[in-house]
């Protein structure tokens, strides 16, 4: 133990007490290396200064001068500082709350009580005193009564063993004595140099007694006895034991302060290091490079010479996290820190499980590296998050015995003890889900038209590797709950995607007299990939079947409807929206399964309509169509509204629900296979009751679109695809199939709609049919009164259908009384009866209907006024009145005028 | 060339009136028993509305003329000139003032005797009409209002009927109240709102000997729309025209129906407090029940919807009712003429 330690620490405290920049340099304090423990080390160490040092320190300084004022009897200047003292110790209160009432200052109250006392009975002195000094005594023996209230115990104890501070109050004395400049410190060195020597043995004992603890208990455990320990040595001691003690706290807040002179100075963060390094391969002293005076602020990863354990690693990383979150912490730095630590953790070989850890934590902090929840991620932190989530997955299927689990509790996890099973704290799956939120982000907030895009897109299939490796990971270790997770993304990113391979395998299977060859290649190909339909299957049985949560299962039924929609399976799809009874309660969910369950009809109406059935595919689009909000239904995109309707922080929301955009619906087919299919149900239906009073519109957007088309000044040829639709149901309306079909069916609405649809060939065949059976109905409709009678075979030529469909389609309209004619065997005529009404005979016949309604509303005028003026029995006919019907009270009418 | 027939028959007979004779029962007590109309008149508004009229707008104009004892002779008539937005600001008393002075001057009848409507498918009973000829008739007492049907007249027989207000309805128009009690006091129903004044068509010898020279000249064959069979397009407009009234007037008595069931809940309500106050009454003391007209003023009535509406409604369905019918009567009467002459034939 040399003089020069002590004055080089010496010099450093003071440095760090004059400000705050000071990077102390001491990590990983001696008590964590307990067998190299040695008294240099300890006193080159020896620099860290906190707050508690600080508060201490002032507190000594007051009480130096308050003794000095004793000293000269300056009572009023004793009062001055007492009243300084009593607010600094309130500020050093959260010390001394941690670690007690420390000793000097016990002794300054006690001797400050003794020498009033002395003062108060000494009157001879008293009346020698001036008047403040008489004043300031009185008060400050009043006030220090009071305070003394407090510590009457500690006082007390102390004054029975005062001795055991002698030697100090000596060196105290021989401190106030010398110039009254001298720093605390020169003290705390001091003081420092006594107590090391009885330090020792006791730290000794204590090493060999908490060797087998696990290190960080020992470190806790040993601050701890030594704070209980040395509680009765005396003041001057104190601040410099309080100062030691506290390093391991200085050190945590030390590696705060590091951190934040990291962010400030990035740019020297490469240099520094590479002196980390250097650091960590062994070397003792810290190298100056280029003689910059950085030492004392270059923060580093751990003490140079530290052996690096997985305590120590566990300790850092948990510094490093505790930042995590705070206001002015750098996140890239913190991630760049992280990363390091891997790197420190995987040259040490300390083991998968604390990378594991880590590298849990690298994902947590790439995440958070955005603190807005709406920013989305950076392409190059994107592609970071990726590998890393990549990499742990890989560590964890080459580590299949170690347990990774979010229930681990942060006590029970073993990361470094070989014997028991390793467990580790964290949660693939939630990162992973994070991470498909993040992919989403992205392309929501990418433009869709643009190169980048695509480039976006790509990643798609990493994010549906990882999530597949994921679930062969929980498929083998995870709870069902998990399993259904993970099977959930598995199914939102399979759904929307139509089966190609699945397709094509499907039209060369009708075949099978190909070569055996192929064939087996087929099978291997099929093993090799599965089927996305079996897929799906798998998927979301295990999920309906093992589910707890509602949304889940919501969300994979609706996934599994829209996959079966996808490909044309309509009944399958059918019956399970059906079974699912999701239409009534589809309202009470939130908005993004709303959102999924609108994709689910669209796509399960386009289904119906490619399979020909025109009905289901109306009704299914019905609601999404007349709305005319399809657009914000499907969540691809906002609609324009006044700003009265949705503030700034709504619109975020709804943004945030957009799909991205490869999973679009392409708006313009929903919206002509809507049309077409109102056209196919309407122009019939318009022909069949053009009389009727009570025809209802089956579509009402569908009418608009007429409305729109009639009010057009200019008819041109059709440019747009309403403009087709309307045009063809206009040549609908008149029978004319063949204009009807050329409208809807050419080449610019191959281009804009029907190439869209996978078998696109098939669909044109279904409308031309559609076209041609409909338009025969409405023909029948409008012209069925100028005939006497038609033969079928005409009419099989002019709509291009063959005999029997022709029979059929008449015979159906027979029997639903919408034609009223019979056919004729013999001669394959349709014989016409003419029972329907003339145009003249129809407005009668409307005619007399409301002027029934206007006689029966004429009547209730009556009652009213018989029950009005109906003389002495009004009440109870009114009484009456109320409860009947509308029937009743006629007849009651009746019946009181038989009174009359 | 209709009114020429009937300029002629008045010239042959002296006055013979027009159509409608009949029905002017009820103008007894007005002050004017026959409205006499030169021919000028009637050819003038009949042009008036071939180059303006088209479809279901109206054309008006005013009639000018004098009073002789019972008799309001028209002499004359000039159009108003049709509105259009961008004149807005057109004063169209100040274009009437003008024109009569500018007709004085050339000696002409200068007196405002009513004025002249067209009409669509004889659609005229209207509010507006109501209104505009209780003004006219609050200032001249005489006025009336001529009615002319274009489309009856195309068909072969010249349609114009001349109007006026019963003296009940002027009443209840210058009360200006039509609330139903006021109606039913007046007495007033859709039958005697307006009484039709019966009209002759006089014009100078001279013209009718004209008319005579003319009429040997000109063929038969051109008053074949007379005898015109097609009826269901007129029968139909008709039958909508009337259907769309009826329907005015279901929701009008709906209307009505609602303010008679708040009368009568108000007034049960009433009653029942009464009742009770009364029977407590009665029971304490044994005094006769109180006076019952102070509670009407704690409760507000609801407000009675005009009737005036609906009479005119019921007046307009009569109006429809009676064309329908003089339309199928005749009508049918050239399907038999039809009948029996394609029998005849064969």
């Amino acid at each position: 133990m040399s003089r020069f330690f002590t004055t080089g620490s010496d010099s450093e405290s003071e440095s760090s007490a004059s400000g705050d920049e000071t990077a102390p340099k001491a990590a990983g304090g001696p008590y964590s290396k307990p067998l190299l423990l040695s008294e240099d080390e300890e006193d080159t160490k020896r620099v860290v200064r906190s707050a508690r040092d600080k508060r201490y320190e002032e507190l000594t300084n007051l009480i130096r001068s308050i003794r000095n004022a004793m000293k000269i009897r300056d009572v009023s200047r004793c009062l001055e500082e007492f009243e300084l003292l009593g607010r600094a110790w309130a500020k050093a209160k959260g010390v001394v709350d941690r670690e007690g009432v420390p000793r000097f200052y016990l002794r300054i109250l006690a001797d400050l009580e003794d020498y009033l006392n002395e003062l108060w009975e000494d009157k001879e002195g008293k009346k020698k005193m001036n008047k403040n000094n008489a004043k300031a005594l009185s008060s400050l023996r009043q006030k220090l009564r009071k305070y003394n209230r407090d510590y009457e115990g500690q006082i007390a104890a102390y004054r029975q063993n005062p001795e055991q501070s002698d030697e100090d109050e000596e060196k105290s004395r021989r401190d106030s004595e010398g110039s009254g400049s001298s720093s605390g410190a020169e003290d705390d060195a001091g003081n420092f140099l006594k107590r090391r020597e009885r330090d020792e043995p006791r730290s000794r004992y204590k090493e060999s007694e908490s060797e087998p603890e696990s290190e960080s208990d020992e470190d806790w455990g040993d601050s701890a006895s030594e704070s209980d320990s040395e509680s009765d040595e005396d003041d001057g001691k104190f601040t410099s034991l309080a100062s030691k003690f506290l390093k391991k706290d200085e050190e945590r807040r030390g590696a705060e302060r590091r951190r934040e002179e990291k962010a400030k100075k990035k740019l020297e963060r490469k240099s520094r290091r590479e002196e980390e390094e250097e650091e960590e391969e062994g070397g003792e002293w810290e190298k100056v490079k280029g003689g910059v005076p950085l030492i004392k602020e270059k923060p580093k990863m751990f003490a140079k010479g530290t052996e690096i354990t997985v305590g120590l690693v566990m300790k850092k990383l948990n510094e490093i996290l505790q930042a995590r979150g705070k206001k002015g912490t750098d996140r890239a730095a913190q991630i760049e820190l992280l990363q390091h630590l891997v790197a420190v953790a995987h040259e040490h070989q300390l083991g998968v499980p604390l990378e594991l850890k880590i590298k849990f934590n690298i994902v947590a902090s790439l995440y958070d590296y955005n603190p807005n929840l709406a920013a989305y991620m950076k392409a190059e932190l994107w592609q970071r998050c990726l590998g890393c989530i990549e990499e742990l997955l890989e560590l964890l299927f080459a580590h299949p015995e170690i347990f990774v689990g979010e229930n681990v509790l942060e006590e029970s996890e073993n990361l470094s003890n070989p014997e028991q099973p390793f467990r580790v704290r964290g949660c693939v799956l939630t990162l992973v889900e994070r991470m498909d939120e993040e992919f989403t982000k992205i392309m929501q907030n990418t433009d869709p038209h643009s190169q980048e895009y695509v480039e976006h897109l790509k990643d798609e299939a990493r994010v549906c590797g990882i999530i597949g490796r994921l679930q062969r990971y929980l498929q083998a270790k995870g709870s069902p709950e998990e399993l259904c997770r993970v099977y959930l993304l598995r199914v939102l990113h399979t759904y929307y995607k139509f089966d190609y391979a699945a397709a094509r395998r499907r039209q060369v299977r009708p075949r099978p007299q190909e070569k055996e060859d192929e064939e087996k290649e087929k099978q291997e190909e099929e093993e090799e990939e599965e089927d996305s339909e079996a897929l799906m299957e798998r998927l979301c049985r295990f999920v309906y079947a093992k589910d707890r949560t509602d949304r889940i299962r919501t969300c994979a039924i609706l996934c599994h409807i829209y996959h079966h929609a996808l490909h044309s399976r309509w009944y399958r799809a059918r019956d399970l929206m059906l079974m699912s009874h999701l239409q009534d309660n589809i309202q009470h969910a939130d908005p993004p399964v709303q959102i999924l369950y609108n994709r689910t009809m669209v796509q399960l109406g386009i289904c119906a309509f490619r399979q020909g059935l025109i009905k289901d595919a109306h009704n299914a689009l019905l609601d999404i169509q007349s709305s005319g909000r399809a657009k914000e239904l499907l969540g691809q995109g906002l609609l324009l509204r006044s700003l009265q309707e949705r503030n700034a922080e709504q619109e975020k929301v709804e943004k945030r629900r957009q799909v991205p955009f490869h999973m679009h619906v392409n708006l313009e087919l929903l919206e002509c296979v809507y049309l077409v299919a109102a056209m196919l149900l309407e122009i019939p239906y318009m022909a069949a009751h053009e009389f009727d009073a009570r025809r209802r519109m089956i579509s009402k957007q569908f009418h608009h679109q007429l409305r729109v088309g009639e009010r057009q000044p200019l008819l041109g040829p059709p440019e747009s695809m309403r403009e087709h639709v309307v045009a063809a149901s206009k040549a609908m309306k008149t029978g004319d199939w063949r204009r009807c079909h050329r409208f809807v069916v050419n080449e610019k609405m191959n281009g804009k709609v029907w190439d869209l649809f996978p078998e696109a060939d098939q669909v044109r065949a279904m409308l031309v049919r559609k076209i041609q059976e409909e338009s025969l109905r409405t023909y029948l409709f409008t012209y069925s009164s100028v005939y006497d009678s038609i033969s079928m075979e005409t009419l099989a030529a002019m709509f291009e259908l063959d005999l029997p469909t022709v029979h059929g389609i008449i015979s159906k309209m027979i029997i639903n009384e919408e034609l009223m004619a019979s056919l004729d065997q013999p001669t394959a005529t349709v014989m016409m009866h003419r029972t329907e009404p003339t145009a003249t005979q129809n407005l009668a016949l409307q005619l007399a209907e409301k002027l029934g309604n206007l006689v029966e509303n004429n009547e209730r005028v009556l009652d009213q006024r018989q029950g009005a003026y109906g003389g002495y029995f009004r009440d109870q006919k009114d009484g009456g009145y109320r409860k009947g019907d509308g029937y009743l009270r006629r007849g009651g009418f009746r019946q009181e005028r038989g009174n009359y | 060339m209709a009114s020429r027939k009937e300029g002629s028959g008045a010239a042959g007979g002296g006055f013979g009136s027009a159509k409608g004779k009949g029905k002017a029962a009820a103008a007894g007590d007005s002050a004017v028993k026959q409205v006499q109309i030169d021919g000028l008149v009637v050819l003038k508004i009949i042009k008036h509305y071939q180059e303006e009229g088209q479809g279901n707008e109206v054309v008006q104009g005013v009639l000018l003329g004098l009073v002789v004892d019972d008799r309001l002779e028209i002499t004359n008539c000039f159009p108003f000139p049709q509105h259009t937005e961008d004149d807005a600001d057109f004063d169209e008393v100040q274009y009437q003032m003008e024109m009569m002075r500018s007709l004085r001057h050339v000696n002409i009848d200068h007196l405002h005797v009513g004025w002249y409507q067209s009409t669509y498918y004889g659609s005229f009973v209207t509010r507006a009409l109501l209104d505009s000829q209780f003004s006219y008739q609050h200032a001249i007492e005489e006025s009336v209002v001529l009615i002319y049907d274009p489309i009856k007249t195309a068909q072969g027989s010249l349609s114009l009927k001349a109007y006026r207000l019963t003296p009940k309805l002027m009443e209840v128009c210058k009360e200006k109240d039509f609330s139903p009690e006021a109606l039913k006091k007046a007495n007033i129903a859709y039958e005697n709102m307006f009484e039709e004044v019966p009209i002759v068509i006089k014009n100078s010898y001279l013209i009718n000997v004209m008319l005579w020279e003319l009429e040997k000249k000109s063929a038969v064959a051109d008053r074949h729309e007379l005898l015109s069979l097609a009826s269901s397009n007129h029968l139909g407009k008709s039958l909508q025209l009337l259907m769309d009234r009826v329907d005015e007037m279901s929701q009008d008595i709906v209307k009505y129906n609602t303010y008679l069931r708040n009368v009568s809940k108000q007034q049960q309500q009433k009653h029942q407090q009464r009742r009770q106050q009364e029977n407590i009454q009665r029971q304490s003391r044994g005094e006769p029940p109180l006076p019952e007209e102070d509670i009407n003023k704690l409760f507000k009535p609801p407000q009675p919807p005009p009737r005036m509406e609906s009479l005119l409604i019921a007046g307009q369905i009569n109006t429809y009712c009676q064309n329908i019918k003089e339309f199928n009567a005749q009508n049918l009467g050239k399907l038999f003429m039809a009948q029996a002459l394609q029998d005849y034939n064969n």
